[in-house]
């Protein structure tokens, strides 16, 4: 490591068009990325961090500007550079690798060629085209894929999410950068793919001694990635240091509550512990087969999404049903829902057989199994009213309209919202407020069963917390039972009284939490574990179970 | 998906020919079920068919009448009479008009290139210029180039095609004497090959122009969209960091994903430019299918009629069959369809 910054960003400033709820979108911002180091940019969002690393290669989104402040690389100043400059330096020198592998490919062309148009438009003299693809093919496999020669050929969506955000790397690679700005590279993937991911950056980064700038709000992902972290809260760096500094003793309050928030660490009171004894769902030989045919000609392709599944649920319980996204975790969530009907198996539910129920009686059972879903962006009707979204379902259900509404306003205010959210709309809201709108919606039909299909995953840590939170005190308050899927076993760990894990439509291991956590049986599950970011920062000595699991 | 999986996929073409052979199965089925409602619209006519038919050949005596129906095998059972009338449109056999005194295939093969040329003209000319300026519109958003079209294009949505011709007509024939204002070709002149096609083009422009126009409009309208929604998707951000050209990342990544829906939607269009032809061609008397179906119409030349709509059908079916094929050539995620 050399102290020579390779990158020096000074007191810069993004200015948000005028009328937003602040001037700015990174404020005075100061921080260097040497060669041959990790630097963490760490936030929520809306911390700015994101807008910081776009700043560096000048792709801001419409409407924002760099208002002051330096942005030194070599010897040039970027936030003054011309268009030409910053796309020489685009893909060259400096490059970037984005969230989302998928939309960050072009779905119409070859991957191979997506790399090779990073190489040719960089190359001072034409490429020949057996030049060009060797250089693919050398890329690919530098990337740690397997059969380069295919995959050159091979379209995005073809690929999984790990082989995407390898192309990803493979494209920002090709003209071997000296700064790399990775804006959450790891966030849409799963823990397996995202330890695979995160060794290959650090393996690239410790090759070449590039400079890394990786922006991340998953302190495990610090702690097994920085050298150095900085911290970012609404626009402004609030702490910087070594890794070993920020996240063993963060002298600021902030970065004190971020660390606190990250979800394993903390002793399992959001579990249930007044646990019914009878079943109140049990799920027997549970079966799925998606099918998909490629043209009138061809053999209809057969997805098996779960097979012979079993489940039970007793009330007041919380069942974690953790796996990898393929894993069918979902798919078993709205089989018990009847949300997909199920090839076969049975579900006794409270004390009905429920694949048998038919019209009214089936409408009747269903408000006794309610979902909040992921993406509250996505869950609620942009044109509805909040309030109404809430109330419509008992009056569905014959609640005089009077009453619901009276209901509704109680249950934004259980919820931590104000009683006049009522007559707003849901875009007037945060993610997190709007989560706790869909669990509003959810509770209104005082449903037995609350299967939460990744309710938090989309969530910043801290108002992760506050969800989880919620919805532990709501379990015990309306005597629910919980059907928590999650990819998280960090979320897991601290909400479910019992796991489930799944593996390609099959559940490989149940039991305890702490017994799963604590004494895993199944090499999968183990390995599971093993991915979990930040196990070698994070030591609880308070918490048994979970002191094993990052130990 | 694995690496096998896409081994697997390396038939790309085998793929192609199957989408291909599988949409000719479609044909045949639709040709079939138009045929049926041929068969339908004769037997749904007001009165006896035997008498209608005979009506237009001038005298309906018992004699002729007797002699309709077992000519047109009107004596049959339902059931016989419609296989018998669907082997004869799979035959090409699609009868004869009383009125014009010829055998409608002649008829229609008589006026078919004419249609085609003007439909097909108008398509293409919509699609290519319709794209060219929604996509100057939408990579331009908010400036004064994208009001500038973006109204343009309007007016052209708004106005009615049978008025736009007229004005056109108007303007360019009447007042300026510039262009021809109605016919195919200059009647009772000598030319040479070349001559007669500059000639048949000048006599294209007008007609060409009021056809295009609305769907003009609707193209560069939804291009302009779809660009616009493209252009903030991540692989242009991807694009841009890889440091490409923005003249580079409109041709090489915004307009071709952009194209998918204008793609898709010209396919479902396609059977209006052809209807809209029936307009086009009477206002400017051109010598097509249009005009000999409004004249059928007039004249209740039942015959005619049929053997139009199943012409005009097996075009629209032919250019959404050509669609589909663009549409996968530019998509290959197009081959894989779910079925639950």
């Amino acid at each position: 490591m050399t102290d020579e910054p390779l990158l020096a960003i000074e007191n810069l400033s993004v200015a948000l068009p005028k009328g937003g709820d602040r001037q700015f979108a990174v404020e005075n911002v100061s921080l260097a990325v040497r060669r041959n180091e990790i630097v963490c940019l760490v936030g929520e969002s809306g911390s700015g961090k994101s807008i910081t690393a776009h700043a560096v290669l000048r792709l801001l989104p419409p409407g924002l500007d760099v208002a002051a402040g330096a942005i030194r690389f070599k010897d040039m100043d970027l936030a003054r550079a011309d268009e030409g400059t910053m796309r020489a330096l685009r893909g060259g020198p400096i490059s970037m690798i984005f969230q989302e592998p998928l939309s960050a490919l072009n779905p119409l062309t070859r991957v191979g060629q997506q790399i090779g148009e990073a190489i040719s438009t960089h190359a001072g003299a034409k490429l020949s085209r057996a030049e060009l693809d060797a250089r693919v093919i050398d890329l690919i496999a530098a990337v740690g894929l397997p059969d380069p020669p295919a995959l050159a050929r091979s379209y995005p969506f073809q690929l999984s999410g790990g082989q995407r955000q390898r192309i990803m790397i493979a494209i920002a690679m090709a003209n071997e950068p000296a700064l790399l700005l990775a804006d959450e590279p790891t966030t849409a993937l799963d823990v397996t793919t995202q330890k695979q991911i995160l060794g290959l950056v650090r393996r690239l980064q410790a090759e070449r001694g590039m400079g890394v700038l990786f922006i991340t709000h998953d302190f495990g992902v610090v702690a097994d990635i920085a050298d150095r972290v900085v911290v970012m809260r609404n626009g402004c760096v609030v702490e910087q240091g070594t890794v070993a500094e920020v996240l063993r003793a963060p002298k600021n309050e902030y970065t004190k509550a971020l660390i606190a928030a990250v979800p394993g660490g903390r002793p399992a009171a959001m579990r249930s512990h007044a646990l019914g004894s009878d079943p109140l769902l049990e799920a027997r030989g549970l079966n799925k087969v998606f099918t998909s045919r490629q043209g009138a000609f061809r053999p209809v392709r057969r997805v098996p999404a779960v097979q012979d599944v079993a489940l039970t649920l007793r009330p007041r319980e919380t069942v974690a049903v953790v796996g990898e996204s393929g894993s069918g975790k979902s798919t078993l969530a709205r089989m018990i829902m009847r949300l997909i009907e199920p090839d076969a198996g049975a579900i006794d539910f409270d004390g009905v057989d429920f694949l048998k129920l038919r019209g009214v009686q089936l409408r009747a059972i269903r408000r006794k199994v309610q979902i909040v879903f992921q993406d509250p962006f996505a869950a609620l009707d942009p044109r509805q009213k909040v309030g109404e979204a809430i109330a419509r379902g008992p009056i569905t259900y014959g609640t005089p309209p009077v009453e619901a509404i009276a209901e509704a306003k109680r249950l934004l205010a259980r919820v931590g919202l104000k009683e006049s959210a009522y007559e707003r709309y849901p875009h007037e809201f945060s993610g997190g407020q709007r989560q706790r709108i869909c669990i509003a919606r959810a509770i209104a039909l005082k449903p037995l069963v609350l299967v939460a299909d990744e309710a938090v995953s989309a969530l910043d840590v801290s108002v992760q917390q506050h969800i989880l939170e919620l919805l532990a005190e709501l379990r015990e308050e309306m005597n629910m039972a919980m059907l928590f899927i999650t990819h998280d076993l960090r979320v897991a760990s601290e909400i479910a009284d019992r796991i489930v894990v799944m593996r390609c439509g099959e559940i490989v291991e149940q039991g305890e939490t702490q017994s799963v956590f604590g004494a895993p049986q199944h090499a999968y599950t183990r390995e599971l574990l093993e991915a979990i970011p930040g196990r070698s920062l994070f030591g609880r000595p308070h918490e048994p179970s979970v002191n094993i699991c990052f130990a | 998906m694995s690496v096998v999986a896409i081994t697997r996929y390396g038939g790309r073409l085998s793929a192609y020919v199957l989408g291909i052979a599988s949409g000719a199965v479609k044909i045949i089925g639709v040709i079939l079920v138009i045929a049926t409602f041929n068969f339908i619209l004769v037997h749904a006519a007001p009165g006896d068919p035997a008498q209608v038919i005979a009506g237009q050949s001038g005298a309906a005596d018992e004699t002729l009448l007797r002699q309709v129906r077992s000519a047109y095998g009107l004596d049959q059972p339902y059931l016989v009479q419609l296989a018998s009338s669907l082997k004869k449109t799979l035959t090409l056999d699609l009868g004869y008009s009383y009125r014009q005194q010829r055998t409608v295939l002649s008829l229609l093969l008589e006026r078919l290139p004419a249609t085609l040329l003007l439909t097909g003209t108008a398509f293409i000319l919509s699609l290519v210029l319709g794209t060219a300026l929604g996509t100057i519109a939408g990579t331009r958003a908010g400036k004064w180039s994208d009001t500038f079209f973006t109204i343009v294009s309007l007016l052209l949505y708004a106005l009615p095609v049978f008025w736009l011709g007229l004005m056109l007509v108007l303007l360019f024939s009447v007042q300026l004497n510039w262009l021809p204002p109605f016919g195919y070709v200059t009647v009772g002149v000598e030319m040479t090959t070349w001559q007669r096609i500059a000639d048949i083009a000048w006599h294209m422009v007008l007609p060409t122009l009021s056809l295009a126009a609305v769907y003009l409009a609707i193209y560069a309208r939804l291009m302009r969209s779809s660009i616009i929604e493209v252009k903030q998707q991540d692989f242009i951000k991807t694009a841009r960091a890889k440091g490409v050209t923005e003249s580079r990342i409109v041709m090489h990544h915004l307009l071709r994903n952009a194209i998918l829906p204008v793609i898709t939607v010209a396919g479902m269009q396609a059977g209006g430019v052809v209807g809209g032809a029936v307009v086009v061609e009477t206002v400017f008397a051109w010598p097509g299918l249009g005009r000999l179906i409004y004249d059928a119409v007039l004249q209740r030349d039942y015959p005619v009629m049929q053997g139009i709509f199943l012409v005009m059908s097996v075009v629209v079916i032919g250019l959404n069959l050509l669609t589909e094929a663009v549409y996968r050539m530019v998509d290959p995620r197009i081959s894989v369809r779910s079925v639950t």
